[in-house]
């Protein structure tokens, strides 16, 4: 099964894509995991429905809100424009932020539930014994939700590749810059005889996401392993 | 039931309102990108007639023996256009000397994707003729169907877009600054076919209706070409 340049770039480019959008958001994914697992405020459930927001939203709606908000004349997008010169239309960048912003429900799911699940005494049993705040976290806590951690890392991953909606409404589908392998599938599709390459890429897209599943499970194992021995 | 290209809704919509169904039944139309409803149609859609949004993809069914021989019909035509909803951009010529890159600034040229939206490839037929496409194959920003380029302009992420004639009415604000001559790309034609194995009087009755005179008139007023 040979792979034309074009599919090949397309694969390239939806690791790339999908990893600096889980790379990215991972501290931002921990952190608001975090306020929600252990804190109650006023707005806490606000918080907690804006997280969810894109994961009940058809993603073209989430795509069509990114462009309003981050295009070229939306007020975010004009303002990164003018200030630092970033521009996230119709870029891979802006693909990335897309990803991101459609699996981030999926990371900070799985990663509260690790952290509502730990036994809080190992955090008070180190902070009496004086460990400063910064270093129970970083030594205790943050290895104890390391399962979650990832599995939420994981699941973020596969849906980054997989995503299509938010993508093409946001950032279009130009070739080498923003046509991920959802992408790239949808064009074969799109033209008379392309149901062959269509074939191809679809392949590739179980082989991908059956890889992450895979090594995401041998990964939780041996951290068990490590946690319980 | 008629399944039709989606740029063809307004016509169509005013088409089917002048047509007298009489106590048969109605004429229902579901509107999609032209080669969606191919890949429909071969799945075995219960579609009765195809109106699609090129010749190449009625190519296609008709090669599969999926409509009725012999009752294919041009039902009409249309011209492409340069749009803006910039004030800065005057109207212009398209011509080999065109500095597009110089009208579009650090923005991009909105269009159907050349790839596979037939407007899109027309556009692409038609600056390549010009010479024009390699300077500006860089700076596209490629569509999922015309109508999405058309909003790209109209909410000025693109400065420039490339659309039919008959589109440039549904956004507010957006204008044509620039006619694509016809000569430089194959013709926009809207072909359609009775589906295959489908016999239904109404269905023959409205085929006639459409590719007739009436029909056609209902075309042109949407601002289509028609013979």
């Amino acid at each position: 099964m040979a792979l034309t340049p074009l599919e090949v770039e397309a694969i390239m480019l939806s690791l790339r894509v999908a990893g600096w959008a889980v790379l990215v958001s991972l501290p931002l994914g921990i952190a608001v995991a975090w306020l929600l697992a252990r804190y109650r405020f006023p707005g806490h459930s606000i918080v907690n429905g804006l997280v969810h927001l894109p994961l009940v939203l058809p993603p073209v709606v989430v795509g069509f809100v990114l462009l309003l908000l981050l295009g070229r004349q939306g007020p975010l997008g004009a303002w990164l424009d003018d200030w630092f010169g970033i521009t996230l239309a119709f870029t891979w960048q802006g693909a990335a932020v897309a990803s991101a912003v459609v699996s981030f429900p999926l990371m900070v799911r799985a990663i509260r539930l690790s952290i509502e699940g730990m036994d809080q005494r190992l955090e008070t049993a180190a902070r009496t014994l004086g460990a400063p705040p910064v270093w129970v976290f970083l030594s205790i806590s943050l290895p104890l939700m390391a399962p979650g951690v990832l599995t939420g890392t994981i699941l973020a991953f596969a849906r980054c590749l997989g995503e299509f909606g938010a993508t093409i409404t946001f950032v279009s589908n130009i070739p080498g810059e923003t046509r991920t392998l959802p992408l790239a599938l949808y064009t074969y599709t799109q033209v008379p005889g392309g149901l062959d390459g269509a074939f191809r890429l679809m392949v590739i897209a179980i082989v991908i996401a059956f890889a992450a599943l895979v090594a995401s499970e041998l990964l939780a194992r041996a951290l068990r392993r490590r946690l319980e021995g | 039931m008629v399944l039709a290209a989606a740029s063809t809704a307004q016509a169509l919509d005013a088409a089917i309102a002048a047509f007298d169904a009489g106590p048969e039944g109605r004429v229902a139309a579901s509107y999609a990108g032209t080669s969606a409803l191919a890949r429909q149609i071969e799945s075995g859609a219960p579609a009765h007639i195809f109106l699609a949004a090129n010749a190449a993809w009625m190519d296609h069914v008709e090669a599969q023996g999926l409509t009725r021989p012999g009752s294919r019909r041009v039902v009409a035509r249309n011209r492409l256009v340069f749009v803006s909803e910039s004030p800065g951009i005057a109207p212009f010529e398209p011509s080999v000397s065109l500095d597009l890159a110089a009208l579009l600034g650090r923005g991009r040229l909105a269009l159907g994707d050349p790839d596979h939206v037939p407007a899109g490839i027309y556009a692409r037929q038609a600056l390549e003729a010009l010479g024009l496409w390699q300077g500006v194959r860089d700076r596209l920003a490629p569509a999922a169907d015309v109508r999405a380029a058309l909003s790209l302009v109209a909410r000025g992420e693109a400065p420039l877009g490339i659309v039919y004639a008959t589109d440039v009415p549904l956004a507010e604000g957006v204008r044509a600054v620039a006619a694509i001559p016809a000569a430089l790309h194959e013709p926009i034609v809207y072909p359609a076919a009775l589906i295959a194995g489908r016999g239904s009087p109404l269905a023959a009755r409205f085929f006639a209706f459409l590719t007739g005179t009436e029909g056609r008139a209902a075309f042109a007023r949407a601002g289509f070409i028609v013979d």
